[in-house]
């Protein structure tokens, strides 16, 4: 557990590093984590994912199966990988605030 | 030494209701779980009584193959618990103290307990090899089970067990996330199939529950679509239960009392909804909690519980499978091949699906663990789980060129793609034994073009 400084704001963080309170991200946050998972530079696809995992979310209290995730962005889970190096269940949901993913994964 | 994993803190400690001990009281309440298990799991205390010492455990353990770390020789390691039985347990001990290979109970020791019993994988290989069957597994799980009681856990158990207390699995799926899973594995196989193949959840009166792993609505999707185009072909009565979308157990593997539970909501499940049969999806640890404790936790039970891949075998005469064009292999889950009862099935399901099956060496129920056995998935463990996964990448390397590797089980799903990849071994698929029957039927599509 540890805290990082956002915009003069103290964010806590769990122990991977993830969000311990959704409602804390900003987009802010996300400059800061993509550095730590290993995404260069944000672009319109990464946006396009972090912004479908964050709907997602909403709605359904998880993130999306990997599979509907590449359906629904049309996006293949290569480019994913590509777009989040460290995965769509490490990467992906941490840059989108999301909780990490527990269980067999 | 500070152990390797990150441990849960107090307030997540307490949140699924264990307490922490002072560590001044860790002696003394250690001393009191050892007595309670010394009682109710005789079979612990024998082995920790027997060891003569005779190291043909030492190459048999990957563990220790692959950390070239002395206390995770299967003797070693139990005898970071022996010391202290015999100390506190035996005459001897008692009267001579250390002379006797006796060890006094204190941080140092607790710590150690912690670091090594959570790098056994409780694959139970040792056992096999050791003239008086030691099961070290024994030995870690009555570890990690006194540990937890202490309020020492690993942050990644404690969040498990916290999602099972909130949705009944693993991964914290509501039902409102299942049935939109469903949905979507529904689309996907009207998409595929033009038939209308359901998955039907909560269905009352049915006469098979269903319980899959909660990782299949999460990343492996194929082998919830495998067993419902097995269970649609086959025109049975089946639902999966939304209140125990979890065919894994992880109290197994770090507190028996949370095992307990999941048994027995299990149970409820399978009573709600009138099921005869329960068959359990492609889980290894789970496979072992579900078939050895159901009944022990919930006394008899009015249901029969099989394995998918039991069930799958006994239909395969009756299931329209061609065979792909694939050359196969397949990782035996410590939990199947040694003490569950399932060797040949999955090898006779994948024969029927594929033109090729090869077998790694050595196989069966002397296959080496995926070194993600026991829910060692955490992380920051990831170091240590390559080196615990570097016999497995040495069997695979010795296949040559494969397509498919089966892996039946989640946490070797989870564990087995990220060895390979360390090992530079890529260029095949992974995945269950049921995603290869799925992709294997065959379907006359309705509207044909
Ligand atoms: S159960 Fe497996 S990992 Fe544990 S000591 Fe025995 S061989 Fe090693
Ligand atoms: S094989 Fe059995 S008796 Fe020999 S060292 Fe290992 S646990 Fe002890």
């Amino acid at each position: 557990m540890s805290f990082i400084a956002v915009e003069g704001k103290q964010v806590e963080l769990d122990e991977d590093g993830f969000l311990v309170e959704p409602s804390d991200w900003n987009e802010a946050i996300v400059s800061i984590f993509a550095k730590s998972e290993d995404v260069e530079e944000l672009t319109e696809e990464h946006w396009k994912v972090i912004n479908y995992l964050r709907e997602y979310f909403k709605k359904f209290g998880m993130a999306p199966m990997v599979r509907k995730m590449c359906k629904d962005t049309g996006l293949t889970l290569k480019q994913i990988y590509e777009l989040f190096p460290t995965g769509p269940a490490k990467g992906a949901c941490k840059l989108a605030g999301l909780p990490k993913p527990t269980g067999c994964v | 030494m500070k152990p390797p994993l990150n441990l849960a803190k107090e307030s997540d400690v307490n949140a699924i209701g264990f307490t922490v001990t002072r560590p001044e009281d860790h002696k003394q309440r250690t001393l009191e779980k050892m007595a309670e298990l010394r009682d109710s799991m005789r079979s612990l205390m024998v082995m920790l009584e027997t060891c003569t010492k005779c190291g043909n455990c030492a190459q048999q353990c990957h563990s220790y193959l692959g950390t070239g770390d002395y206390n995770n020789f299967p003797a070693a390691r139990a005898e970071l618990m022996r010391r202290v039985y015999k100390r506190y347990f035996t005459t001897a001990g008692k009267m001579f103290g250390r002379f006797n290979g006796a060890e006094e109970f204190d941080e140092e020791t607790l710590s150690k307990w912690v670091t090594y019993f959570y790098q056994c994988n409780e694959c139970r290989r040792c056992a096999r090899y050791c003239p008086f069957g030691i099961d070290t597994a024994e030995v870690t799980i009555a570890a990690r089970h006194i540990l937890s009681e202490l309020g020492i856990m690993p942050k990644f158990m404690q969040s498990i067990a916290s999602a099972m207390i909130k949705s009944g699995n693993n991964m914290g799926i509501s039902k409102l996330a299942c049935l939109d899973c469903v949905e979507f594995m529904e689309e996907e196989m009207q998409e595929e199939t033009g038939l209308d193949i359901k998955i039907p959840v909560d269905k009352p009166n049915s006469d098979i529950l269903y319980v899959p792993s909660s990782a299949d609505f999460f990343t492996n999707v194929d082998t919830m679509i495998g067993v419902a185009k097995m269970f649609h072909h086959l025109g049975v009565n089946w639902t999966i239960p939304s209140s125990v979308l979890e065919a894994a157990n992880f109290g197994l593997l770090f507190n028996l009392d949370v095992m307990r539970e999941q048994n027995q909501r299990l149970n409820a499940a399978a009573l709600e909804l009138g099921a005869s049969l329960v068959v359990q999806g492609e889980c290894g640890h789970g496979w072992r909690a579900a078939k050895m404790y159901t009944e022990g936790a919930s006394g008899p039970v009015p249901f029969k519980i099989m394995h998918v891949l039991e069930y799958c075998d006994e239909h395969l005469h009756e299931l329209p499978l061609r065979k792909l064009p694939m050359k196969v292999t397949l990782h035996d889950p410590c939990n199947y091949s040694r003490g569950g009862g399932i060797i040949e099935q999955p090898r006779r399901i994948i024969r029927a699906c594929v033109e090729e099956f090869v077998e790694m060496t050595p196989t069966g129920a002397d296959n080496f663990c995926c070194g993600g056995g026991s829910g060692l998935l955490m992380d920051e463990m990831l170091e240590i789980r390559m080196q615990l996964g570097k016999k497995k990448a040495e069997q695979i390397k010795a296949l040559g060129q494969i397509d498919y590797l089966a892996i039946p089980c989640s946490i070797c799903k989870a564990q087995i793609p990220t060895v390979m990849k360390h090992y530079g071994l890529e260029g095949f698929e992974k995945g269950g034994v049921m995603d290869l029957v799925g992709k294997a039927m065959i379907y006359d599509k309705p509207e044909e073009e």
